[in-house]
This record gives C-alpha cells, sequence and structure tokens, in this order.
C-alpha cells in the first residue's frame, strides 16, 4: 500500500488542519495547494472533506514543479540589484515531493 | 476478608463526582455516585521510539538512565569499541573503548561507566572506567568471562554469572579500583537481565541448559530466589532495581518483544516493544526505562523508550490558523498566539501592511509609515517595536495598536536582525548590514538604542527570542552557509548554547531563553522541521504542515504561532502550535 495519497486543496485557514488531524495522520503541503496526505482512514475522510481533488503522485509533482518553475522565472526576472540586494530572499529550489 | 484498606492504606471514597486529580490520588479507588463506577488512577505504560543508535549492534553493554544513557562495546560484523551517549532523544559518539569486544557487563552512569570482561577472540577479564568522554583502565576480574551481567556504580559495582568455557555462577564486587570475590549465585547461567546495585542485586532469566526464567537477589553477600519470569528467556535487557525491577526483550526459542515489570517479589507482564530483538542492553528504571540495540535478523540500531506513569501525554501539533489578508515574506512578527501582530514585508514589492491576528482571523491594522521586508518585530500586538530591514535601514517604529509612530533609529541598519524583548526593552542582534552580516546587539529603552554585547558569530537571516537581558539568537547564515549555531544574551555578553539539530536561514521564533521554539526557516530547499530550546540544548518536535522561511512568528514555546513566508511563492499560510502536555486521567475498574 502507498505511503501517501497527494492532492490539491485550498487552504481556508481556520479549522482547514486541526491538531489532532495532524496527530493522526501525515499531513504535508506544498506549493500549487498540494497536499501529501497519509494514507490511511482518517487522511483519506480528511482530503475529501477539504473538497480535495486526489492525484497521482506525478501529477502532484508536476503541479508543484510548475509553482516552482514559475516563482523561480519570477525571481529571474528580478533586476540584477534587486537580486542581490542584501536581506532579500533566495531563488526558489527545486521540492521533490515524499 | 481483607479490606482495601488494610491492602493500601486507603479507604474506598464515596464522591459524587471524580476529584481533582494530580499525582497524590495515585493508588487510591474512589466510587463515582453520578456515574456508579468504581474509578482509580492507573500507570499508563508504552514504549516509544527513541533516536537510533549511530552504530546498529548486539551483545553490547549500557549504563545510564533514560535521558543520559551509555552504549558501549558490542557486536557488528566485528567487535566494537565505539561508545555513544543518549540525552534522551539522539545519540552522540563517545570516546571509545581501549578494548574492542561483545558480551561484556556495564554499570554507572553516562559520566562515570563500568565496562568489563567480555569476549574478543578469548573470554576478557578487562576493566575500563568511563569520565564522560574517555576510558581508562580499571581492575581486571577474577574469572575472565562473557555474557556476564552487570549493575550498581563505577565504584561500587557488581558483575555476576556469565560464560567462560561453561557457564558460571561467580559474582564479582568492584570498588572502584578492585574487584573482590561476592557470593556465587545459586543457579550459574549467562545471558541474564539485570538491575540494581551492589548491596541489592537483580538477575533474572538467561540461559543454562535451557532457557531460564529465575529470578535471584543479591544483599551483598548472598543471592536468594526471588519470583519467576512470566516468560522464560535469555539475552534480555534489565533496568531498574531489585524491588522495582524491568525485564525486556531476549530470545525464547525466538525474539521477544515482550516486557515484565518486578515489585520485589512478582513479576507483572507489561506492555511489549515495538521490536522484538535479543542480545540487546538496558538502562534506566522501571518507569523510565531504555531498550538499547541487539539483534532483530541482523544488529539493530533502535532504541525505545518506555514510560510508566498516571498522566497521559499528547504530543504537540501545529493546527491551521486564519490566512493572512496580504500573502507575504521577509515580515516582521510579535504578540502572542490568540493576539498576534505581523508587519510590513515583501509581496511582489515592499509592504508596509500590518495585520492582527484573535486567535482565529487576521484583521488590518494600522500601516507602518515606511513600506519594508526584512523588519524584525518585538513586544505585544498593542505594544509592538518594529525595526530594521529595506535599505538597511535604521528606522524604529512602535505600535499602539492601532498606529505606528517612528522611534529612535538603530546606530547600524540592518536587514532581518534577530529581535527580543518588549517596544520599551528591545534588542537588536545580529543581521545584514550594508557591510555584510554583522554581530552587533543593539538594545532599545523606548526612546533609543544603544550598543549591547557583541555575538561571537556574525550573521544574518538569523531569529531571536526572549528578553533583552535574557535572550536567545539562532540559525541564520554565518560566512556564506546556513548555521545551527546557538547563542544566549544575559544583558551584556553572549555565551555559547546548544547547536539546532537542523542549521536554517529565516527561521520564525517564539518563546524565551530557557524555552525557546524555533520553526520552518530555509536549508535546501525550505523546512518545516520545528525544535524546541530548553536552555541548554534543542530537540526535534513536530514539523509545521506548510515549510517556508523567512516568516513571521510570535507567542510562546508551548504556544506559538507561525505566518507567512515563502514556500517558493509568498504564503498566506497561518498554523498554530500547541506543544506536548500531559493529563491525568482516572480509569473505570472493572471485575475482568
Amino acid at each position: 500500500m502507498a505511503l501517501f495519497i497527494y492532492g490539491t486543496a485550498i487552504n481556508t485557514g481556520k479549522n482547514f488542519f486541526t491538531a489532532e488531524d495532524r496527530r493522526n495522520f501525515f499531513l504535508r503541503s506544498y506549493p500549487g495547494n498540494v497536499w501529501v496526505v497519509g494514507n490511511s482512514e482518517k487522511g483519506a475522510l480528511w482530503l475529501a472533506e477539504k473538497n480535495g481533488v486526489e492525484k497521482t503522485k506525478a501529477e502532484a509533482q508536476a503541479i508543484v514543479d510548475a509553482e516552482v518553475t514559475s516563482a523561480q522565472a519570477v525571481y529571474d526576472a528580478l533586476p540584477e540589484d534587486q537580486k542581490n540586494r542584501p536581506g532579500f530572499n533566495q531563488r526558489p529550489t527545486a521540492i521533490t515531493l515524499p | 476478608m481483607t479490606t482495601y484498606n488494610e491492602l493500601a492504606g486507603y479507604r474506598v471514597n464515596y464522591l459524587s463526582a471524580d476529584p481533582t486529580l494530580n499525582s497524590g490520588n495515585e493508588g487510591q479507588v474512589w466510587y463515582n455516585s453520578t456515574t456508579g463506577k468504581l474509578r482509580s488512577l492507573v500507570q499508563i505504560k508504552a514504549w516509544a521510539a527513541g533516536g537510533n543508535l549511530g552504530t546498529a549492534r548486539y551483545s553490547l553493554a549500557g549504563a545510564g538512565t533514560q535521558t543520559e544513557g551509555l552504549a558501549f562495546g558490542g557486536l557488528a560484523t566485528v567487535n566494537q569499541n565505539a561508545t555513544e551517549e543518549y540525552n534522551g532523544s539522539a545519540w552522540a559518539g563517545g570516546g571509545n573503548l581501549g578494548t574492542a569486544r561483545r558480551e561484556l557487563g556495564g554499570a554507572g552512569t553516562q559520566t562515570a561507566g563500568l565496562a568489563f570482561g567480555g569476549y574478543i577472540t578469548t573470554v576478557q577479564s578487562a576493566t575500563e572506567e568511563y569520565d564522560g568522554s574517555a576510558w581508562t583502565a580499571g581492575g581486571s576480574l577474577s574469572t575472565a568471562r562473557r555474557y556476564l551481567s552487570g549493575a550498581g556504580t563505577q565504584t561500587v559495582g557488581l558483575g555476576f554469572g556469565g560464560f567462560t568455557t561453561v557457564n558460571v555462577a561467580n559474582t564479582e564486587e568492584y570498588d572502584g579500583s578492585a574487584w573482590t570475590a561476592g557470593g556465587n549465585m545459586n543457579t550459574a547461567r549467562r545471558g541474564m537481565g539485570s538491575a540494581g546495585i551492589q548491596t541489592a542485586g537483580l538477575g533474572s532469566g538467561g540461559f543454562t541448559t535451557v532457557v531460564s526464567n529465575a529470578t535471584e537477589e543479591y544483599d551483598g553477600s548472598t543471592w536468594t530466589s526471588g519470583g519467576n519470569l512470566n516468560t522464560s528467556r535469555r539475552f534480555l535487557g534489565g533496568a531498574g532495581t531489585q524491588t522495582a525491577g524491568l525485564a525486556f526483550g531476549g530470545e525464547t526459542t525466538v525474539n521477544t518483544a515482550s516486557t515484565e515489570e518486578y515489585d520485589g517479589n512478582i513479576w507483572t507482564t507489561s506492555t511489549s516493544m515495538s521490536t522484538a530483538r535479543r542480545l540487546l542492553t538496558g538502562a534506566g528504571t522501571r518507569t523510565s526505562g531504555l531498550a538499547i540495540g541487539g539483534f532483530v535478523t541482523a544488529a539493530s540500531s533502535a532504541t525505545e523508550e518506555f514510560t510508566s506513569s498516571i498522566n497521559v501525554t499528547t504530543a504537540a501539533a501545529w493546527a491551521s490558523g486564519g490566512n493572512m489578508g496580504t500573502a507575504r515574506e521577509l515580515l516582521g512578527g510579535a504578540g502572542t498566539q490568540t493576539a498576534g501582530l505581523g508587519f510590513g514585508g515583501f509581496t511582489t514589492v515592499a509592504t508596509n501592511a500590518t495585520e492582527e491576528y484573535d486567535g482565529s482571523a487576521w484583521t488590518g491594522g494600522g500601516n507602518l509609515t515606511t513600506s519594508r521586508y526584512g523588519i524584525t518585530g518585538a513586544g505585544t500586538q498593542t505594544s509592538a517595536l518594529g525595526f530594521g530591514g529595506g535599505g538597511p535601514s535604521v528606522a524604529t517604529e512602535e505600535y499602539d495598536g492601532s498606529t505606528w509612530a517612528g522611534g529612535g533609529n538603530l546606530g547600524t541598519g540592518r536587514y532581518t536582525p534577530g529581535g527580543a524583548g518588549i517596544q520599551t526593552a528591545g534588542l537588536a542582534i545580529g543581521g545584514e548590514a550594508s557591510t555584510g552580516a554583522t554581530t552587533a546587539t543593539e538594545e532599545y529603552d523606548g526612546s533609543a538604542w544603544t550598543a549591547g554585547g557583541t555575538m561571537a558569530t556574525a550573521r544574518r537571516r538569523l531569529a531571536g527570542t526572549g528578553t533583552q537581558t535574557v535572550g536567545l539568537a539562532f540559525g541564520g547564515e554565518a560566512s556564506g552557509a546556513v548555521t545551527a549555531v546557538t547563542e544566549e544574551y544575559d544583558g551584556s555578553a553572549w555565551t555559547a548554547g546548544g547547536n539546532m539539530n537542523t542549521a536554517r536561514r529565516y527561521p520564525g521564533s517564539a518563546g524565551t531563553q530557557t524555552a525557546g521554539l524555533a520553526f520552518g526557516g530555509g536549508t535546501t530547499p525550505v523546512t518545516g522541521a520545528t525544535e524546541q530550546y530548553d536552555g541548554t540544548s534543542w530537540s526535534n518536535t513536530t514539523s509545521m504542515t506548510t515549510a517556508r522561511q523567512a516568516l513571521g512568528g510570535c507567542g510562546t514555546q508551548t504556544s506559538a504561532l507561525a505566518f507567512g513566508g515563502s514556500t517558493g511563492a509568498v504564503s498566506s499560510a497561518t498554523e498554530e502550535f500547541t506543544g506536548a502536555f500531559q493529563t491525568t486521567t482516572a480509569s473505570n475498574l472493572t471485575t475482568s
């Protein structure tokens, strides 16, 4: 059995996931509203209750990759003086889903 | 008929409701007339995974406690000389044994350990003493042997049983320099579980010509029979004392995970370990034990922690909070989990927007006078301080719950300094000045900044927490690389603290110098890792759900708030942290 369920869902804020949810199953979010959820009854129920759209791992990874690529493009388009400005953030790096 | 009062020294109270529960209720039984149930506090027992040994091995020895454990020697593919020290969550390397060996005896503590006997290619008599960093030679056993058992301390030690070319019953007593003969065990055997001290020792199980369930108790001169184990076994682990012992794991005809507790008379079956194994070692007490290494189908690095308590621990967790109105990174934060403040930062440009959190939702507050990112915050929602950021800026602003007003300028303009304290007693720590990462600290008195002590490590993109006189700085970038370095401030000087487990830039922060919290930050890529500081060392706790860096943070170690930041793109996500907590819960008593 796969360890995780992959999906997209919009974080609506307070109580979108609870402390109890976090104690009950693995849960992580990634760019592009991608969620990686522990493959359990409670995890699957959570994704369904949040109107999540289940994805394959490859589909979820593609969404994350597209988001990171987009963020990198935004960063790359910055004037050099802004990129090199002290205190500014780094160029986003690739993220590999678990 | 014997009454409960005669057995336990307490009468069964007739109550309309459960009493306020605390450790004083332990052992008491009461009748709840409302629910019609007989009630009591019962010990809840559990094994939990601990940190893995650096070197997987079996036939090793152990000593110490669950939070200050010691493992040494043993066998992987070859005899081991490695020593490892446990801090309650992770093992770290200690000084190597002078003689690599397996099937040895162990006793003592993490800073005063004792290793003796064992096997290389022949049985050994050598003793070594550990001082917390190095082993030195001690007096040799009279009878060289392997698979022997140990108890006691480095200066009042006990070695018993084992195998030469046959099982032996010999007991030897150590005084810190020499071994002398003690009383022989009644049954010669090897591979026992052991516990106790030189004058109150305990040996259980082991192997004669068959696996044994026999227990013997030592009084400093003579061994007498104790209660039998429920499960006969050999090569088990042991912990505790003669009257409060713990036996776990070992081999029946197969590896076992079974655990038993001893009260000085009777062994009672307890909750089993997660991993069945033999040739492991143990440390700690009956209520706070440690199972270390052993052999599963190969050498194991697994550590398990046994806890017996009337309290149930609820794990720490992050939960979602209301999203910020404006997604942003590199923002300032202040306040508490239920009265938080986020201000400034970077969206696609620098922003001056301020938002206030009430424990469930963010609403707009007064705008900063100067839009900027890399700003740092301190104080509360209604009395906050924002300083530094874009420029690098020297500008300081003070918030009164609705409006930002100018404060005294920093002496050194800087991006993303660490921040601590309150509006009238603030602290700006390090950061990125126009000349690069700085060690400079400045102290704010409500109107002006003055120079404080300098950090040992110049760095930028760090975090701070605590107060102006009891501050904490951690993480960031030093010499171009992410750092795990922590420093503690006493109001005038910085001193070294324990390193974080995960080096990172732009972490979020909350809490105090002795109860700090670090969450998120940049590694490669961003992380959600959360760590707790106790004034000495950092330990890992549950990660944020959304990994990110350059986020805002506020609150305490047990009630923190994380908001905004960058996951790759700017984020509006808020998470609320609740630290682990314990509850005392009564159980119904039944006849089954």
